[in-house]
């Protein structure tokens, strides 16, 4: 597809993805938009991002989904590669999902046993920890 | 689809877009504005437009380019039917019915049908797909 392309809706609707880094050991990636087969690759790079952040500095990973008002199997995808991806790390995925455009598709799927789910971005980032699978004793409780 | 069905004195819409997938969002947007007015509760909504949307991706991925994407609505008491159908190049054109999208939208709808039709009296072939989705939660 040309930058140039003379279609208003040739790359379909507006996807933001935005990596933040809200406090040490943690990366939050915030989506904001309608995540669809044409819009998963944008997802997709964002998630990316935030995966290879884990892995480089060993910061747990929050994807911020309160703005994403669809969510399609090709987005689910992206999440799922991502939640696998980090589970090879020791870590997990963890997902603000509040709104029904977000848990329902999780929910019919099942895909919401491989995410740790919060309703808000604070309750996430004071649970998320990397790696997720055996916290050093001293973060325990904390 | 015969015409006996469709004008039957009920509420049918028709959506016909190219077969692009950017145009998809205008076509779920539909599904979801008839299921909300045809009192679907608000998981049947979701499920409807998320179905819908998954159809008519699987469907613009194997149309002709120059194709038309047809969405039709058949709004009944407590339930939608929705026929989607795209021309397709070549008269074997099969759908991938092996993908995760596909696995998602069997789960989606209560019922699901894949109809293949061979061009005939030079009309060209085409793919649709059929699904039907309830109301309300519906024992599986």
């Amino acid at each position: 597809m040309s930058d140039a392309a003379p279609d208003p809706f040739g790359v379909g609707l507006p996807l933001d993805t935005q990596l933040s880094r809200p406090r040490p050991g943690s990366v939050l990636l915030a989506v904001d938009g309608e995540i669809d087969t044409l819009t998963a690759a944008r997802l997709q790079a964002g998630v990316d991002e935030a995966v290879e952040a884990a892995r480089a500095d060993g910061a747990s990973v929050v994807a911020d989904l309160s703005g994403v008002t669809f969510l399609a199997s090709s987005g689910l995808a992206v999440l799922i590669g991502a939640a696998r991806r980090l589970a090879e790390l020791g870590g997990r995925l963890h997902l603000v999902a509040a709104s029904r455009a977000v848990t329902r598709p999780l929910q019919v799927t099942g895909a919401d046993a491989l995410f740790d789910i919060h309703d808000d971005v604070t309750s996430a980032l004071a649970t998320a920890r990397f790696p997720d699978v055996a916290p050093p004793p001293g973060e325990v409780g904390r | 689809m015969s015409d006996a069905e469709t004008l039957d004195g009920m509420s049918t819409v028709e959506v016909r877009t190219s077969a692009t997938a950017a145009l998809i969002p205008t076509i779920r947007a539909v599904a979801s504005d008839l299921a909300a007015r045809a009192d679907f509760d608000l998981d049947a909504i979701s499920d409807l437009r998320m179905a819908v949307d998954e159809a008519c991706a699987t469907l613009v991925d194997a149309a002709d380019p120059t194709s038309v994407l047809q969405c039709r609505f058949l709004v009944r008491p407590e339930r939608i039917r929705v026929h989607a159908e795209v021309e397709t190049a070549k008269a074997d054109t099969v759908l991938s019915t092996d993908t995760f999208g596909w696995r998602v939208l069997q789960t989606l709808a209560d019922d699901v049908e894949v109809l293949h039709e061979a061009g005939v009296d030079g009309r060209r072939a085409t793919v649709g797909i059929r699904l039907d989705k309830s109301a309300g939660d519906v024992p599986r």
